[in-house]
């Protein structure tokens, strides 16, 4: 069982406080009294009893604070009856005499500040003396968390009464006496300076107090002090006549002196930071080199780096709102990279990442500050170039700390000028890529381009599409994946991937007709190595440029008398393209490529066009032929060649004969009858709207072919078996009919048409009325008639046909 | 046609198009890829596609015929119709398909018009890729 009268840690501080919480009521009570009868020696007695609790040692920092403050709010009532008294005529200077002799130097030298600091209110002696000999005095407590307390106490309480005019030296000289004893700022600085040193050094003491086991907790306790020794350069920041001149040439270097000499790490840490802090921007700017020399001097084990990336945030921030802030002489950006590299040099055991991390910090300050200096964006990415090839790394591995920053380095210039193009002028931009492994190139990839499109960034010239597409290599081409993590790619994200680089491909355009060429080559080389997978989303988008660029061409024939030789280079350029497409065993894409170009090649139409023309249809035939064998795909594959003949208007008439022949012979060799049936029917608008080169224009007509097509169509169509499928066919073919009759097709006559009407009437009650599309039938064939009835349409031969048939 | 022909639906028109205030969306094709296809589907719930010369979807019908309120709607892309954006072959479709309006694509010309007591629609190009049809 444990014992109950040994109390945890916490509840025996707590005791002890408030035992001594409660001498000091006592006491301060009754030193009140005494002074309220004017009895000042009895008065000062009980403060000194008082004073005696901080003596302790016992109390642990935060105990010792609530102590300390509790007897502040009491000597502070004192101070206040001095000051009445002595303002009613009694004499300080025996006082303060008197106070020294004081048994216990605790109690003596708090007094003996109070009673100072009463001194220096009434103006009785130099101010400048009386600081000068409370400093030095209190040299006398070497007790670190005591003699912190009683100098902060010091600084406190002379908080308002430090002297901070600015006496000229030369004023001095030239009246040739000693300036106002009362003491200028120097003499305040050299105060604070003073005890600011002292603090440091027993604060810095209390790291080597006690068993090493302890350390933890000593660190822990030193922290929460800190507060008291950075007080000092708070005070410090508070004196109105410290100019710049001053503060570079006698207070910085008076701290930093400290601060580097004390050899402490949890100091050197804390203060840095507090006197990026405390001092306005304006001295940072002029005393850069000497802070940052201090930076490269401190402890190995402190993190310089935060201290730098903190001050360099805050310049940054400066510069931003008072771009006329920095004065011209002071080359910032030169000089944190000149200093920061020395101080990477110093310490060879910084780790990469925060090497990197400080390089992510100058290129913030780089385009803050000097938004129009890219050069200096580079030399920070030069010198990451260094940094990572003095190293001779492993590829960064997506998830480590230096890749990280390493991504956060690159992403800050991608962002910042939103223009791929210019992204593109830093040098050392991409060379940064080949350190990390193929995940983060693939990240950072994504990113630039992401960045393009939203931007609509246009890529204008062919190096420079160059640089870029070597730039995002990682996703154009399969890559080896070099290390021994084996990712298992994820297809949708392939996929997403290459969407966007598709999409991206697009934005490689320029209005020069000649560049767009150019771009397109070497867009096509870099490209054509993606294997198999990739070609299939990215060559189309080129060979889509690549006909838009023809257009372009011919539309501005007049401007360029050799436009048509480079149409024809073009065509060329999609006939390979598209060829490379087929080698990836594609069919259906690289089919309707060309039934494309074909009407590309007909708009365009110079010299050379028929041959091309047909070139590229007779490919879409054989890849129909020889590599399409579903035969839903047939069908379509057949329609669109069709109606591609249908609307172009480059072929003579040998060539489009033979085409025409050519799909009439393909329909009727569909698999399925309704397939053919229909194939055959869309044939006939071949030999009736087409209009082959030697018309100039006019539609072909030939209404005879058009009827053999129909006819045979019907034919086809009452082979079918589904009675169904039959009857549906035979009112899409009659609507044909329609279509070539009202079109003056002669080779009808309207006997064709009633014939057929008669037949639907007399099959459709035989459809099984419980299916759907038996419904669907009927209502196509109403429809049929209710257009024939429409006096739009207005067929005085329909409406008797209508008539003779009762309907 | 994205990607084949451009990057994307443009920026101004992407910002009329807020997601909610489109209760059914009928395209007639073309989309490409699954990526155009799931952005349609961020806009409205109710997407209609049918299927264009350039769909990497075997799935998608090559007509649909959808019912809202009192109309009948029927689209198809319009590359089946021979010849190409002829109102005569559309009216084909219409009677086939017995819609009191047809909505069909391909020419990538913006049409609205009346034919036959049927009303016929093509809403051009929603990314404004060029076609090889413009004369």
């Amino acid at each position: 069982m444990p014992p109950t009268n040994v109390l945890s840690a916490q509840d025996e501080q707590e005791k002890l406080l408030d035992e001594a919480l409660q001498t000091v009521k006592a006491q301060s009570f009754q030193m009140k009294r005494c002074l309220d009868k004017s009895k000042l020696m009895d008065g000062l007695k009980h403060a000194s009893n008082m004073l005696s609790e901080l003596r302790t040692s016992m109390l642990s920092p935060k105990s010792y604070y609530e102590l300390y403050m509790a007897i502040n709010d009491e000597l502070h009532h004192l101070e206040l009856y001095l000051v009445d008294e002595f303002e009613k005529g009694r004499r300080v200077a025996d006082l303060y005499e008197l106070i020294q002799y004081a048994g216990n130097i605790i109690p003596r030298l708090y007094l003996l500040i109070t009673v100072g600091v009463v001194y220096i209110k009434c103006n009785e002696h130099s101010r400048k003396e009386i600081l000068k000999d409370l400093v030095e005095m209190c040299r006398g407590v070497q007790h670190p968390l005591r003699g912190l307390f009683l100098r902060n106490y010091l600084l406190q309480s002379t908080k308002k009464n430090l002297p901070d005019v600015d006496l000229m030296e030369e004023v001095e000289e030239a009246v040739g006496k000693p300036a106002d004893g009362d003491g200028s700022v120097n003499d305040s600085i050299d105060f604070i300076l003073l005890n600011f040193s002292e603090m440091n050094k027993l604060w810095v003491r209390m790291q080597h107090q006690g068993h090493s086991r302890d350390r933890e907790k000593r660190e822990k306790e030193r922290q929460e002090l800190k507060i008291l020794v950075g007080t000092n350069l708070v005070r410090l920041s508070q004196l109105d006549s410290i100019n710049i001149t001053k503060f570079r040439k006698v207070v910085l270097p008076g701290v930093l002196e400290q601060v580097v000499s004390c050899k402490d790490a949890i100091a050197q840490e804390y203060l840095m930071e507090c006197i990026i802090q405390v001092f306005p921007d304006e001295f940072h700017l002029e005393t850069l080199n000497g802070f940052l020399k201090a930076c490269a001097d401190v402890q190995h084990n402190v993190n310089v780096k935060n201290i730098i990336i903190g001050l360099i945030g805050r310049l940054a921030q400066f510069a931003e709102r008072d771009p006329n802030g920095i004065p011209t002489d002071i080359q910032l950006f030169d000089i944190f990279s000149e200093k920061t590299a020395e101080i990477i040099q110093n310490r060879p055991e910084m780790p990469v990442h925060s090497i990197v991390a400080l390089q992510v910090a100058l290129v913030n300050l780089a385009l803050r500050c000097y938004p129009t200096r890219l050069d200096y964006v580079d030399k920070v990415l030069e010198t990451t170039v260094d940094v990572f090839s003095g190293i001779n790394l492993e590829p960064l591995e997506y998830n480590s700390e230096v890749c990280k920053e390493l991504i956060k380095l690159l992403k800050i210039p991608v962002d910042s000028y939103n223009n791929v193009s210019k992204l593109l002028e830093l040098q050392h931009f991409a060379p940064l890529f080949d350190y990390c492994d193929l995940n983060s190139r693939k990240l950072i990839s994504s990113y630039v381009i992401t960045n393009a499109l939203d931007n609509e960034t246009f890529i204008e010239e062919h190096d420079k599409a160059d640089a870029i597409l070597r730039l995002i290599l990682s996703l154009i081409v399969d890559e080896p994946n070099k290390g021994d993590v084996k990712t298992v790619e994820d297809p949708e994200d392939f996929l997403e991937e290459q969407n966007l680089v598709a999409r991206f491909i697009n934005l490689l355009h320029t209005e020069d007709n000649d560049n767009q060429y150019l771009i397109l080559n070497t867009a096509r080389k870099h490209l054509g190595l993606g294997g198999n997978r990739r070609i299939e989303f990215t060559l189309p988008v080129l060979v889509f440029e690549a006909y838009d660029l023809a257009r372009r061409y011919s539309a501005q024939r007049d401007s360029d008398e050799k436009w048509e030789k480079k149409c024809q280079k073009i065509f060329q350029f999609c006939h390979q393209t598209i060829s490379g497409l087929i080698k990836a065993e594609l069919s259906e894409l690289p089919l309707r490529l060309f039934l494309y170009g074909v009407l590309v090649a007909s708009d365009v139409g110079f010299d050379k066009v028929e041959t091309i023309a047909y070139e590229f249809l007779s490919q879409a035939f054989s890849l129909y032929e020889e590599e399409i064998s579903d035969s839903k795909a047939q069908l379509a594959a057949i329609n669109l060649i069709m109606s591609t003949i249908e609307k172009s208007r480059c072929f003579g008439e040998e060539n489009h004969e033979t085409l025409r022949t050519q799909c009439a012979v393909a329909a009727s060799k569909l698999l399925k009858k309704p397939d053919q049936s229909r194939a055959v029917a869309t044939c006939s608008h071949l030999f009736w709207s087409s209009k082959p080169s030697e018309m100039k224009g006019e539609e072909l007509k030939d209404g005879k072919r058009v009827v053999e097509c129909l006819k045979k169509s019907l034919r086809i169509s009452s082979q079918c078996m589904d009675l169904s499928i039959q009857v549906q066919l035979f009112v899409e073919i009659l609507n044909r009919y329609l279509y070539f009759y009202e079109r003056g097709c002669e080779h009808i006559n309207i006997n064709i048409i009633e014939q057929l009407v008669e037949k639907i009437r007399e099959e459709l009650p035989n459809l099984d009325a419980s299916q759907d599309e038996t419904d669907q039938i009927n209502k196509h064939y109403q429809n049929t008639l209710d257009h024939m009835s429409n006096p739009d349409v207005n067929d005085s031969s329909y409406l008797q046909l209508l008539e003779k048939l009762n309907i | 046609h994205i990607p084949h022909r451009c990057n994307g639906v443009p920026a101004k028109f992407k910002r009329l198009l807020v997601p909610g205030k489109i209760q059914h969306i009928l395209c007639t094709g073309n989309l490409c890829t699954k990526e155009t296809f799931d952005y349609l589907k961020t806009l409205a719930s109710d997407v209609h596609v049918v299927r264009g010369d350039f769909d990497e979807n075997m799935n998608y019908p090559e007509q649909k015929v959808v019912t809202v309120g009192q109309f009948r709607i029927g689209m198809c892309h319009g590359h089946q119709v021979v010849p190409w954006g002829d109102t005569d072959s559309l009216a084909m479709v219409q009677r086939q398909l017995d819609v009191d309006i047809l909505i069909s694509g391909h020419t990538h010309k913006f049409e609205a018009f009346e034919h036959e007591n049927k009303f016929y629609i093509n809403p051009g190009s929603a990314s404004g890729a060029y076609n090889a049809l413009d004369r």
